[in-house]
């Protein structure tokens, strides 16, 4: 997995590419994810555009970079969720804990009170 | 197109991109809709990444061997590692809630179970873990999991 970072106002938008599947991806968006904790920047959008596949371990790294973000009282959202991603989110119920936009700019938008 | 093909591969991330496109070919040509052949695809993927991190340890030099059969109403894919196994049996009365956001562990069999009709698990002695995956090709059939 490959991953940039960049801002979009207040919030952070990463973009992912590859597979997110395990492994040092794990290493890679937990680091990332506590370095912008630090700098304050708590909005983040994880941009999966460019992700071909996430399995279940994939899905365990996004938790995590969710729930230590809301935590540290932040928050993650999904943008260009794919159709076998939203599949998994779906059979797995976390749909219910991930927004999901299609719009970077409604993803944006959509932060309020963090 | 042959009714059985069978991949070999070390335990590296790199050739899932050959068992995707294997898999979605082989699928495509039976004639699954697009909703099955992404649950197949994630299913295949999940089951051979659990096989070469879980099973191998990573280790390039153990392989991890699928298996693709056509059948006349299903699609039947074997993963095979050569692991030390788990019990699947104790495992599988205690899938944790995959919605459940403190747990990581568990939902890739909850996924699998979810998406394919049958799903079963078999020790191999002296070789390590085969995962069964089916998927009917009408869609519609009873789940079954051993």
């Amino acid at each position: 997995m490959k991953l940039k970072t960049r801002d979009n106002g207040k919030v952070t938008i990463l973009d992912l590419s590859g597979k997110l599947m395990g492994g040092t991806d794990a290493d890679l968006l937990r680091d990332t994810i506590h370095g912008l904790i630090e700098e304050g920047r708590k909005r983040v959008v994880v941009n999966l555009a460019d992700v071909k596949w996430v399995n279940s371990t994939g899905v365990g790294i996004l938790i995590t970079g969710y729930t230590t973000l809301r935590k540290n009282k932040g928050d993650l959202k999904l943008l260009n969720v794919s159709n076998k991603i939203q599949s998994i989110l779906y059979v797995t119920k976390l749909n219910l804990i991930f927004e999901c936009f299609t719009s970077e700019q409604d993803a944006v938008n959509s932060f309020t009170g963090t | 197109m042959a009714d059985t093909i069978v991949l070999e591969f070390p335990s590296s991330y790199k050739w899932l991109n050959m068992i995707d496109l294997v898999c979605g070919e082989v699928s495509s040509e039976m004639g699954f809709g697009r909703e099955a052949l992404n649950a197949i695809s994630i299913c295949v993927i999940e089951a051979c990444t659990n096989a070469l991190e879980h099973g191998n340890k990573c280790c390039p030099e153990r392989e991890v061997r699928a298996v693709f059969k056509r059948r006349p109403d299903r699609m039947v894919i074997e993963v095979i590692d050569c692991g030390r196994g788990f019990d699947f049996k104790e495992y599988l009365k205690h899938i944790p809630d995959p919605s459940d956001i403190h747990n990581q562990r568990g939902r890739g069999i909850y996924i699998m179970k979810q998406m394919m009709d049958s799903i079963a698990f078999e020790k191999l002695p002296g070789r390590g873990m085969k995962i069964t995956l089916e998927k009917m090709i009408d869609g519609d059939a009873e789940k079954n999991c051993d």
